[in-house]
């Protein structure tokens, strides 16, 4: 009886701590983009996942400077060992305590701490910073391994092995290292595991369009995680199970646990050095010398596209990618990488505009730009004077989508509507500052770029009444929840809208009538390009109408191009998601840069409605 | 040329990688945006929203470090005492969750808890009532016992099997009971490691925004969510490293407290 208790503690332990990655792993199988709805099981997120270079290329990151990392750190921290053995007490105890700051401090202030650091020192984000963090947070854990081996290791044999004329360092490879290899084993495979599962470091050091698979995965919250990522992290871990077994079962009760998790160790490494040697030779295959560098949101094209674009033109395309506006400004305005085209949201094309950033486009390189429609670049005047630097990639607003089954059809018409009792529990907001205070000042009829503290404070109060009503606030899971029936009510921007009814059609969207925040994402090619024919002709390629048909399709976001007009011109109610009429688009507006002040006011209004 | 030299590169990767880093961060949380001397980051603690944060955020990690150490001490316990525990594959059962990536795990708990998730429409299938922690601080505290158990195991696992058998033995023949040997021996004997596990749990549960980010449905602001979005979002670095410093003393004292419990560093990780 007592033994059938302690199976059943160890095996609910286990199903708490591999419940979780099941679930991942039968969505990875998921046909549907949804993570709430099963809708059979398909191979297509594998297939897509093979076929997408930019998690290719984050997967590459992610091992190699893991590998790198673990590396270096296991050898700068086992010679410090050596030093460190033969210390006075007090030093080694100073010493050691140093070697705990970075293990025990948190992950965030270390990240931050090194962001800084590298920056105050000149020194510009890039894979090395990455890889030196890494270096600096696996150092302790080699040093906590190796460092108490070398204590039980007793130093008789080692002085008895140099009296009998041995020199120091045969002596060394011949009787210590074989006593504190178990120790350089296991500082080894626990750097090489914590970099390679490590976010919040990277997320604060990384360069421009360095990813790895935590911060793809990060950067893919803003049009919402493909189940891509789900297949890859399945295959790293089945992997790393079927190596394991393996190496459990064929060493047997006599070989040591050190040289299991050697084995482990250099098959994986075999295997994943294979892979990248594989993948970056299929890369530099295809170059001819002609190179177009593109620097675009994560997640932002069909990435079938590029391959059609370097196949029709020759040219190869060289991808990076951000999360935000704000993260891609300094590397343009610093001219730290030179691009040939970028893609940028309306208030910061203005922006570098106005900061002579931007080259001016040449019409004649871009003969497709007639597919555009002329409505649409009629509004892009408002931040492109004349349509002189950009050309629209996507368009969106936000706005309200509802499930008929239990809200009545058209009883939704107004912001004002979500702050209604009778919806308690039932609604999703954005999670964003300026997103979520847009709801509220449009629903006060404020603009939604307003700098009075006056009216942000009240927007503020607002929201703060609102907040029992609110059963989450999130960007990126405000479809599946209202697909999975946790809400009725979800606030979204246009683009999720046609691809959720999909799934679930009693589902309505209605765009507000006090309006509503819009967005337009541009191409632009930058003043520094240094291939600005390139550039446009990318451009070009993405106006084209199958190519925009094809963006429109992997996207589902909204694409001013008459092609896709016409592709969904019978479907009433997808142009009135995706286009809606003059007289509704003119009460929306468009985020605007605000300045740190009013930044500021934002920032502390929204901690006081969080808090 | 003494073999201390060896610790160079180390002594210097230290100076750079932690003391400067360390000492710039003071920098910014003691200065204002014109480079200008002020407390005011640090005073900052004091306002209601940063201080109900950190206030909450104390809690939800000293729940989640006690809740750990409860679901771990019987499993170590159960591991030492059985054949599996002691052949090291126990081991890497527990380190194997970290090859699927923690974001994905964490997001997982989601599609899991979710008022139409998975757990709930089982629940509602057997006409039961639902569960109802998601987005809440339960969801949270859930989802920092998740990630961070193991921190806990494989320390107090590595302590207890230090302990040689034959003290035990020694005990029971001496005419102990099991519960004179668990509190009076084994206890006791693995304050080490408990003492490293408990510093491994809390600091980063004190310090997590992922989590709460994930799994507090945007509701629930702890002092990790302030500081990080004083950097990306507000883009406010003096007032974040202002907070920083507040976070890093909390951090330092409870080190203090713990490190005395555990001076050898024997509850090791490894």
């Amino acid at each position: 009886m007592k033994k059938f208790t302690k199976i059943l503690y160890l095996v609910l332990i286990m199903l708490f701590l591999y419940l979780p990655i099941g679930t991942l792993m039968v969505l990875s199988f998921n046909e549907s983009k949804a993570m709430s709805v099963w809708s059979g099981f398909s191979l297509k997120w594998y297939k897509e996942m093979f076929s997408n270079s930019m998690i290719m290329e984050a997967v590459w990151n992610t091992f190699t400077i893991a590998l790198i990392a673990a590396a270096a750190a296991t050898l700068i921290g086992t010679v410090a060992c050596i030093g460190i053995s033969v210390m006075k007490k007090n030093s080694q105890n100073t010493i050691m305590a140093l070697t705990n700051i970075p293990m025990l401090n948190a992950d965030i202030v270390t990240g931050i701490s090194l962001m800084m650091t590298f920056l105050v020192f000149g020194i510009s984000l890039s894979r090395g910073t990455v890889l030196l963090s890494h270096i600096t947070f696996c150092l302790p854990y080699v040093i906590l391994s190796v460092m108490p081996k070398f204590k039980q290791a007793t130093r008789i044999t080692y002085e008895a092995a140099l009296d009998l004329g041995a020199s120091p360092v045969y002596a060394f490879i011949k009787v210590v290292l074989p006593e504190i290899r178990p120790g350089i084993v296991s500082g080894f495979l626990l750097s090489f595991t914590m970099s390679v599962d490590d976010f919040v470091i990277t997320h604060f050091t990384r360069g421009a369009g360095i990813n790895t698979i935590s911060t793809l995965i990060y950067s893919q919250v803003k049009v919402g995680i493909r189940p891509t990522l789900f297949a890859l992290s399945t295959l790293i871990f089945v992997t790393v199970l079927v190596l394991l077994i393996a190496s459990n079962l064929s060493s047997g009760e006599s070989k040591s646990k050190g040289k299991k998790v050697v084995s482990v160790v250099t098959t994986s490494m075999v295997i994943l050095l294979l892979g990248g040697v594989m993948f970056a030779s299929g890369i530099t295959t295809k170059s001819t010398g002609d190179e177009v560098h593109v620097y675009c949101f994560g997640d932002y094209i069909d990435p079938e596209l590029i391959d059609e674009f370097e196949e029709e033109t020759g040219v190869k395309v060289i991808m990076d990618t951000f999360d935000t506006n704000e993260e891609m400004y300094p590397v343009i305005k610093n001219e730290s990488v030179n691009y040939d085209v970028i893609c940028a949201s309306d208030y910061m094309i203005e922006k570098l505009a106005g900061e002579g950033l931007l080259a001016e486009l040449n019409r004649e390189n871009i003969p497709n730009y007639s597919n555009l429609m002329e409505e649409y670049m009629a509004a892009s005047e408002s931040f492109d004077k004349g349509n002189k630097y950009a050309v629209p990639h996507t368009i969106g607003t936000l706005g309200i989508i509802y499930n008929t089954n239990t809200v009545k059809e058209g009883e939704i018409t107004s912001w004002n509507d979500l702050w209604k009792k009778k919806y308690e529990q039932r609604i999703v907001m954005p999670d964003s500052v300026r997103d979520t205070f847009a709801i509220a000042l449009k629903a006060k009829g404020y603009s939604l770029n307003t700098t009075d503290e006056a009216e942000v404070k009240e927007a503020a109060d607002y929201l703060i009444q609102q907040k029992p009503l609110v059963y989450k606030y999130a960007n990126d899971s405000a479809r599946d929840l209202i697909l999975g029936g946790s809400v009725d009510i979800a606030v979204v921007w246009s683009g999720e809208v046609l691809y959720t009814q999909e799934e679930n059609p009693d589902l309505s969207f209605v765009l507000p009538q006090e309006g509503s925040e819009q967005f337009t994402d541009c191409w632009a090619v930058p003043a520094s390009a240094s291939n600005k024919k390139n550039g446009e002709l990318w451009i070009n390629f993405m106006l084209k109408k199958s190519s925009a048909e094809k963006n429109y399709e992997y996207l589902t976001y909204s694409i001013p191009n008459k092609a896709v007009y016409d592709y969904v011109s019978d479907d009433e109610n997808a142009m009135n998601v995706l286009f809606p009429e003059a007289s509704v688009l003119e009460k929306c507006e468009a985020l605007k840069n605000l300045g740190s002040e009013a930044d500021d006011m934002y920032s502390v209004q929204w901690k006081k409605f969080k808090s | 040329m003494s073999r201390k030299f060896l610790s160079t590169p180390y002594l210097l990767w230290i100076a750079c990688g932690t003391i400067v880093p360390l000492l710039v961060i003071a920098y910014y949380g003691l200065t204002d945006r014109s480079g200008a001397f002020t407390a005011a980051n640090i005073k900052a603690i004091f306002s209601a929203d940063h201080a109900q944060a950190l206030g909450l955020s104390l809690l939800l990690a000293f729940i989640s470090t006690v809740i750990c150490f409860l679901l771990a001490y019987p499993l170590a316990l159960i591991l030492r005492n059985s054949k599996i525990g002691r052949n090291g594959f126990m081991v890497f059962i527990f380190i194997l969750p970290m090859w699927m990536n923690f974001l994905l795990r964490t997001m997982a708990w989601q599609v899991i808890l979710e008022k139409g998730g998975i757990i709930n429409t089982m629940l509602t299938a057997m006409h039961l009532p639902p569960l109802e922690i998601i987005n809440t601080p339960a969801a949270i505290v859930l989802g920092m016992v998740y990630d961070f158990l193991p921190f806990m195991v494989l320390p107090i696992f590595n302590t207890l099997m230090k302990i040689d058998d034959n003290i035990i033995e020694a005990a029971y023949d001496l005419g102990a009971t099991k519960k004179n040997v668990l509190f009076d021996i084994l206890l006791p004997l693995s304050i080490p490691g408990i003492a490293s596990g408990v510093t491994m749990v809390f600091v980063p549960a004190l310090t997590t925004f992922v989590i709460s980010n994930m799994l507090g449905g945007g509701k629930i602001l702890l002092i990790g969510n302030i500081i990080e979005q004083e950097f990306t979002t507000s883009s406010n670095w003096n007032l974040g490293s202002g907070l920083s410093l507040v976070m890093m003393i909390f951090i330092i004292l409870s080190m203090a407290m713990l490190g005395k419990l555990d001076k050898d560093g024997e509850g090791s990780l490894i």
